[in-house]
């Protein structure tokens, strides 16, 4: 599963970290760092990351 | 470090302080920051967008009951525990189980309900062309959209508003003088959230309770504890804050009716009626946060616990980010921070948006020609603002 986000929306709030914190973190300087390409097994936590992000700037390509 | 630097003072706690003053404005000129009574007030977007999600700042109210002289007790055991102020590991925890029942897919099927609600409450007073939106409108909408959600019968809405009201007081600083009432409106609550709970957990339903009771992340799930501290949060974060934002919006387009015909002609435009207005007048004035460690930003020391509020109506109108701040439907806008931000950013803000998107639409579709139609009353300019009354006369669409 492949993992993508609009940069141009994000905001770095980092809910996202909340649901998938191994696919999605904020780095020292508070900017959000993401693996693009994520394992099926964790497709319930990254869709529950797109879900809750406060810009909805976070999709997912299969 | 520059020691020419003129940093702005602002007396914020004065009653008679402004947010929309041209002595904030000018502080915003000065400087990026002032100095305030309690410790440095955020002004410029830029700074506001940065500073605010930085993990060197907390979220600041956890010791708000002890500033006001209040160490235990019911209220203190509850604001303690709430998500509001929990930090680091426990409010990770909270918030992940918490969030998915407010997320935009799971809100989605309450918008037509809520659609119904917002066109009975202005039927109800269409003919007459007059009425005090905050106590015939706001004030039932906010509280009976709650209702819905929590699947609770809408007739109870008036035992929900005086709770979540009276609670209310504790952000007020007097307090310790209102404990008392305070603490027997809690109770109340508990009492109200642990019925709702055990309900839910015997008869499931589709409502947001059910989906709180259900909230599950690898095996980890929500004590009974835990579901009604977030339930009276709930109640208490969801009603003043919408109702308030929805007076303060009627007050906008009150003041714009050009732009409020725009939406009227284009219904379309009604979620960025709300950003708007949440950019320029929003119901949370300030953003509190509270420094953990000592750190430095630019020309700004900040030692640890210094307090340091982020001006959200000053920062959504600062001419850097939005060259013409006045309220435009139709531009393209950076987002506002009204819902604060970082790891703490509202958790009720899709419900708001939606709620509030639904309302405007609703009233612009139905009602033109507003004006002030008696004398408004309202809540003071700081932390939490907004109309307590607001009289309004209108021709019918």
């Amino acid at each position: 599963m492949q993992v993508y986000v609009d940069r141009a929306k994000c905001d770095n709030h980092g809910q996202c970290t909340f649901s998938a914190p191994t696919i999605f973190r904020l780095d020292e300087q508070g900017v959000l760092q993401y693996e693009e390409h994520a394992d099926e097994s964790l497709r319930n936590d990254v869709e529950e990351a797109a879900d809750v992000c406060p810009l909805q700037a976070i999709f997912i390509k299969d | 470090m520059p020691t020419d630097i003129a940093v702005p003072y602002l007396d914020i706690s004065d009653p008679a302080f402004a947010m929309h003053s041209e002595a904030v404005r000018n502080a915003r000129s000065q400087h990026w920051y002032a100095k305030t009574n309690y410790g440095f007030a955020i002004l410029r977007y830029e700074y506001v967008s940065k500073l605010l999600k930085d993990p060197r700042l907390s979220q600041g109210s956890g010791k708000w009951p002890d500033h006001n002289g209040v160490h235990s007790g019911l209220f203190y055991d509850w604001w303690t525990k709430c998500l509001l102020v929990l930090e680091g590991d426990d409010h990770h925890r909270i918030r992940r189980l918490l969030n998915p029942a407010f997320s935009p897919r799971h809100i989605e099927p309450y918008l037509p309900r809520f659609e119904e609600l917002a066109i009975e409450l202005i039927d109800g007073v269409l003919d007459k062309g007059e009425f005090e939106y905050v106590n015939d409108f706001a004030e039932p909408y906010a509280t009976r959209v709650l209702c819905i959600l929590l699947g609770i019968p809408e007739t109870e809405w008036p035992t929900i508003a005086r709770l979540a009201s009276t609670i209310g007081l504790a952000l007020g600083v007097t307090l310790k003088q209102d404990l008392g009432v305070v603490e027997d409106a809690l109770q109340e609550l508990y009492g109200y959230a642990e019925n709702l709970i055990a309900d839910r957990q015997a008869n499931p339903g589709d409502d947001l309770v059910t989906k709180l009771v259900q909230a599950n992340a690898d095996g980890d799930t929500l004590s009974d504890s835990e579901l009604r501290n977030a339930l009276c949060l709930l109640i208490f974060g969801g009603m003043d804050t919408t109702r308030n934002q929805l007076g303060l919006g009627m007050m906008s387009y009150l003041h714009n009716l050009d732009q409020w015909e725009l939406l009227a002609k284009n219904p379309e435009l009604a979620r960025a009626a709300v950003e708007e207005v949440m950019r320029t007048n929003p119901t949370t004035t300030w953003v509190t946060r509270e420094a953990v460690v000592d750190f430095d930003y630019e020309d700004l020391h900040v030692d640890a616990g210094t307090t340091v509020h982020f001006f959200t109506q000053v920062s959504g109108t600062d001419p850097e980010a939005y060259p013409n701040p006045e309220i435009d439907i139709t531009a393209e806008r950076a987002p506002h921070y009204g819902f604060g931000g970082g790891m703490h950013h509202c958790l009720g803000h899709f419900v708001a948006r939606a709620d509030m998107t639904i309302a405007l639409k609703v009233l612009s579709q139905r009602m033109t020609n507003m004006r002030i139609n008696g004398a408004d009353e309202w809540l003071p300019d700081s932390g939490n603002t907004g109309p307590v009354k607001l009289p309004i006369a209108f021709d019918k669409r």
